[in-house]
């Protein structure tokens, strides 16, 4: 109405571009569920297939019985939720003594939870395997949860400071004139308003802990406790499982995380976005 | 005020209680020390000590067989990885990966932000949808990537050669030419989405008001664009773009899965390269030399970057 015609074409134009870059960003799942409902003749014939096959929708409940999905789907949610609590646990201590104490080194903590930030796990999985080695936690989903948080535990800390940094003193103050201790102060009133973040952290330790694989394929040799994703990474240049078993356990293995972050959006969001523009 | 309150309501805690004040006081000292202990102490065990053992390592003849006895040999491995061919081209691919995964998220991240940042219907759904790539595990993205850009089934074939586009013998990843810009592809592909959707929150907090009274001068759309948005949303690129170098050197999974660092070493990142000579080649030595040349890089980005910015918010 306010706007001329101009504006609504360059809208127009505006709204078809991001389509195309929304296309593109889901079509590579989009053909996983082709690729998993359809046969190998329409797969491989000249002219691929546009839509999924619903008939072909029984894979997903194949891959069940032909595949060891349920060990490695079980390992995944165990090692992830271990690393989630894990995470949490240490984190929130430290970003409430990081937001509200003055302390000697606390520059120098904060310096560290950035630099580790940086540190591939590449560069660790040789010194871990021997620290792993000595600690009998090779082999074990433990160990997998003890590396794991050494590397999101930083960069949660970080967006949990962040979040409490946003809570008004004057809350603290009213909680102690109430003869709250700093740590029932933590528990009673400033977890409560920065829960939104700490789920944001949780999904984000979760991820973490669901999607790694450079610890698990390197510390693991035991096939009983292999994660999702050292199942799926066996089956890349694969050729004797067919294509459509190995996009169903694809699927199944990026479904969660995806519902996850599509539930927690607003919350990974605000904090993320917090965290980078505060550095 | 309230800090009067506070003391007199500790000193009538006192009264009946059977902690003396001093006593209290020290506690409260103690008790930043120790809300940060568990999180530091662990650090330390799991990150800092493992990266000093590393840097020993690397001045030590080790192979992952008998990976505890370590003998010192000074500059050796460093001396050895700096004549390594191979390692010098490692140097390179990760230059050009990391600058060219920062210039490709950030510019395509803040072209989709600002075209997102009117309003149309079904911008939440497309935002949902949008960052899905940045939501999937590594090793799903490797997976069905490695399949749509199969040479002989793959859908990327299909659809290119429609246009005429797609190459005659139909490699990708196998191909020493376009292996590298096949990865970058997809890391771009799996990381805008996620510049996109921080810059579009960043951009949520430009006043509109400057905006219009902009257009109402008469001010072009660059113009806007220099003076109104950029000062808003700088602060976010900057830490975007350092964040997207970090990740970009970091990124291991997907290029391990795809090529191994291959064909010929042509996408072997120092990540890759130090892995294979560690778990490969078993020579930890000389995998150390190399994370640890990669940590100084990184390290070297990171303090250049705080140095530029800090300078920049300075004359600004």
């Amino acid at each position: 109405m306010r706007h001329g015609l101009k504006y609504r074409m360059g809208l127009t134009g505006a709204v078809t571009v991001v389509l195309a870059l929304v296309g593109l960003a889901v079509f590579p799942f989009y053909w996983m569920l082709i690729t998993a409902t359809r046969t190998d003749d329409e797969l491989f014939g000249d002219r691929p297939p546009l839509l999924p096959d619903p008939s072909g929708l029984g894979t997903f409940a194949d891959v069940f019985s032909d595949t060891t999905i349920v060990h490695w789907l079980t390992n995944s949610a165990l090692i992830a939720a271990g690393t989630t609590a894990l995470t949490m646990a240490l984190a929130v201590p430290i970003a409430y003594a990081m937001s509200r104490f003055d302390f000697r080194g606390k520059v120098l903590v904060g310096i560290g939870l950035l630099v580790t930030q940086m540190l591939p796990e590449a560069v660790l999985v040789v010194p871990l395997l021997s620290v792993f080695k000595t600690l009998h936690l090779l082999d074990s989903r433990s160990g997998l949860v003890l590396g794991n948080t050494a590397f999101v535990l930083p960069v949660v800390t970080w967006i949990l400071k962040n979040a409490i940094d946003t809570v008004p003193r004057d809350l603290d103050n009213a909680a102690k004139i109430d003869g709250c201790s700093p740590v029932s102060t933590l528990w009673r009133v400033i977890v409560p308003i920065v829960a939104p973040t700490m789920a944001a952290g949780s999904v984000i330790a979760f991820f973490h802990g669901w999607n790694e694989y450079i610890f698990a394929v390197s510390f693991l040799t035991d096939p009983g406790l292999q994660p999702m994703s050292v199942g799926l990474a066996g089956f890349i240049g694969e050729i004797s499982t067919p294509v459509q078993t190995v996009m169903s356990v694809g699927m199944i293995y990026t479904l969660p995380a995806v519902a996850l972050y599509l539930l927690m959006q607003r919350y990974i969001v605000s904090g993320m976005a917090a965290g980078s523009v505060k550095g | 005020m309230s800090v009067l309150d506070a003391t007199s309501t500790r000193g009538r805690q006192r009264v009946g209680g059977p902690k003396p004040a001093p006593r209290r006081r020290a506690g409260e000292r103690l008790l930043p020390y120790l809300l940060a202990a568990p999180a530091v102490c662990y650090l330390v065990a799991f990150q800092g000590i493992p990266f000093l053992q590393q840097v020993v390592l690397s001045f030590s003849d080790t192979s992952l067989l008998n990976p505890t006895s370590i003998d010192l040999i000074g500059l050796d491995n460093y001396r050895d990885v700096f004549a390594d061919p191979g390692f010098l081209s490692a140097v390179r691919v990760t230059i050009v990966y990391v600058i060219a995964c920062v210039f490709g998220t950030m510019l395509l991240g803040l072209g989709t932000a600002l075209l997102m940042n009117r309003n149309f219907k079904g911008r939440g759904i497309a935002r949902s949808l949008l960052i899905i790539p940045w939501a999937a595990p590594a090793v799903a993205v490797a997976l069905i990537m490695a399949w749509i850009f199969n040479p002989q089934y793959g859908v990327a074939n299909d659809a290119l050669g429609g246009v005429g586009l797609a190459p005659t013998d139909g490699q990708w990843l196998d191909s020493t030419s376009r292996a590298l810009g096949t990865i970058l592809f997809i890391t771009i592909w799996q990381l805008f989405p996620f510049t996109a959707v921080i810059i579009l929150a960043a951009l949520q907090a430009v006043p509109d008001e400057l905006h219009e009274a902009a257009m109402l001068d008469g001010a072009t759309w660059t113009q806007r664009f220099r003076a109104v948005t950029w000062p808003v949303i700088r602060p976010t690129i900057s830490i975007l773009a350092l964040l997207m170098t970090i990740w970009s050197i970091r990124r291991f999974e997907l290029i391990w899965l795809m090529t191994q660092g291959g064909p010929a070493g042509s996408t072997n990142t120092l990540v890759i390269d130090l892995y294979r000579r560690g778990f490969v080649e078993r020579e930890l030595g000389h995998a150390a030399a190399v994370g640890f040349v990669g940590v100084v890089i990184s390290l070297a980005i990171t303090v250049i970057f705080f140095v530029v910015t800090n300078r920049a918010e300075k004359s600004a």
